[in-house]
């Protein structure tokens, strides 16, 4: 839609997919949530806001762009838009263990949605996004995001974190995911490594995180430069703790 | 081409192309000219109007999407000449300036109150942060949505 103000060519074709029913479902089933590929934002929002263990998902699809854009903007899309280093959604899914049923001509294909980061930019255009199935547990999850106004805006950096806890508080298992600070974003698996094994504690996690944060290379932006979206991680990393002790 | 769609409550027919942005045929084919075209990106707002009842960036909108479907512009708030409680309060409070992005805010609003008719100021401010208003009235427009969420 864009494409004239910016002097672009359109595509040579558009296919419309909004209104197949089947990809506008959002089913919460005993084990898994799965979401169609066209349900939007502000869908997601509304249908997980209850669920503690999806909070993640559901904070990253309330926060992000603004109503009138989560309205129409959906979970495919987000996902699918590989020049889209800002995406909300993907962070929060990555932490989330979500898996994607990728769909063609000659069958359909289930993969995380770590694999599908690294394939997305080689699928075939005869192949959709058919739902997104986000896996039940007891964990707890948060999505913080840095936009640098209060909001309407991409954010800068995103840090979506998914945890177990065991009765004592310690962490079981943990998920790291880092958002917007690299083209493409992906798990901080030296990060949810040291979570692992100890109660969550915010300044011990910050330490962590500043420690590895040399992990990540910025990318350069018009609204922050590369070192700036690593520098403000840590930060990110503690109140993504506080707010997961908060919740638990 | 022709593709029907619901507006204000009137069955019309489009003769556009079904990329067209859906502003473009409400203000150049059914000469509704409320809703209001300033970026084209989805960033201002100015565009809003309800699809099925909830606000959309109508510049991003492709018309074929919407064969079917309801659409609302500001052009309905006022009925029967009567100015709807939302925009009664705004012009009590004198707060349009030039007026580019009011269309835009008054269907954020509307939508909003409906949901949340006892909003407090911080959530008010967050249902507008699609809205941008290039004259910065802000503060007074907030003023005037918080007054309209006391009086309910
Ligand atoms: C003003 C504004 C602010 C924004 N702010 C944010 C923000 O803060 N955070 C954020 O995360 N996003 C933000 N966005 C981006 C927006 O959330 C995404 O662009 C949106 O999710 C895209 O959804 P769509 O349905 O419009 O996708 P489209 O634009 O229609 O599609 C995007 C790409 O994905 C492909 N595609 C779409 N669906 C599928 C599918 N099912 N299978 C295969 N390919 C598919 C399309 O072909 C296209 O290449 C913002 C957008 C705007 C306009
Ligand atoms: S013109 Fe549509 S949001 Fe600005
Ligand atoms: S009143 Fe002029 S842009 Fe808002």
């Amino acid at each position: 839609m864009r494409a004239p103000l910016r002097h672009e060519r359109r595509d040579l074709s558009y296919v419309a997919i909004s209104r197949i029913d089947e990809l506008r479902r959002l089913d919460i089933l005993d084990r898994e949530i799965s979401i169609g590929a066209c349900v939007t934002h502000a869908e997601v929002a509304r249908s997980l806001g209850a669920l503690p263990e999806c909070r993640a998902l559901a904070q990253a699809a309330a926060n992000s762009a603004n109503p009138a854009v989560r309205n129409v903007a959906t979970i495919g899309g987000n996902l699918c838009a590989s020049a889209f280093a800002a995406a909300d959604l993907v962070p929060a899914l990555l932490c989330l263990d979500a898996e994607l049923e990728i769909e063609g001509a000659k069958g359909s294909e289930r993969m995380t949605v770590k694999r599908f980061l690294e394939v997305r930019t080689d699928i075939e255009p005869d192949r959709l996004v058919r739902r997104v199935i986000v896996p039940r547990t007891t964990r707890r999850s948060v999505h913080i995001r840095l936009p640098l106004r209060k909001a309407g805006d991409y954010p800068v950096a995103i840090v979506s974190l998914a945890a177990t806890l065991n009765p004592a508080g310690v962490v079981e298992s943990a998920r790291v995911a880092v958002g917007s600070v690299e083209p493409v974003a992906r798990r901080w698996e030296q990060l949810e490594t040291n979570l692992v094994g100890q109660s969550l504690d915010p300044r011990r996690a910050t330490e962590q995180a500043e420690r590895f944060c040399a992990d990540f290379l910025g990318r350069e932006g018009v609204e922050a430069p590369g070192w700036y979206r690593v520098k403000v991680l840590p930060s990110l990393v503690r109140r993504a703790v506080l707010a997961l002790q908060e919740q638990s | 081409m022709s593709l029907r769609l619901v507006i204000n409550g009137e069955d019309r027919v489009s003769r556009a192309e079904p990329l067209t942005p859906l502003v473009d045929v409400l203000r150049d084919e059914f000469h509704l000219t409320g809703a209001k075209v300033a970026c084209r990106e989805g960033f201002c707002g100015a565009c809003t109007v309800h699809l099925d009842g909830q606000p959309v960036v109508s510049c991003l909108v492709p018309l074929g999407t919407v064969e079917g479907r309801e659409v609302r512009t500001v052009e309905l708030l006022a009925t029967a000449g009567e100015l709807s409680p939302l925009q009664r309060i705004m012009e009590e409070h004198d707060v349009v300036q030039c007026g580019m992005c009011f269309p835009g805010i008054l269907m954020v609003l509307t939508s909003f109150f409906q949901e949340h008719p006892r909003a407090e100021r911080d959530e008010i401010k967050a249902a507008l942060v699609g809205n941008i208003c290039r004259c910065t009235g802000y503060e007074h427009l907030v003023d005037a949505a918080v007054a309209l969420a006391k009086r309910s």
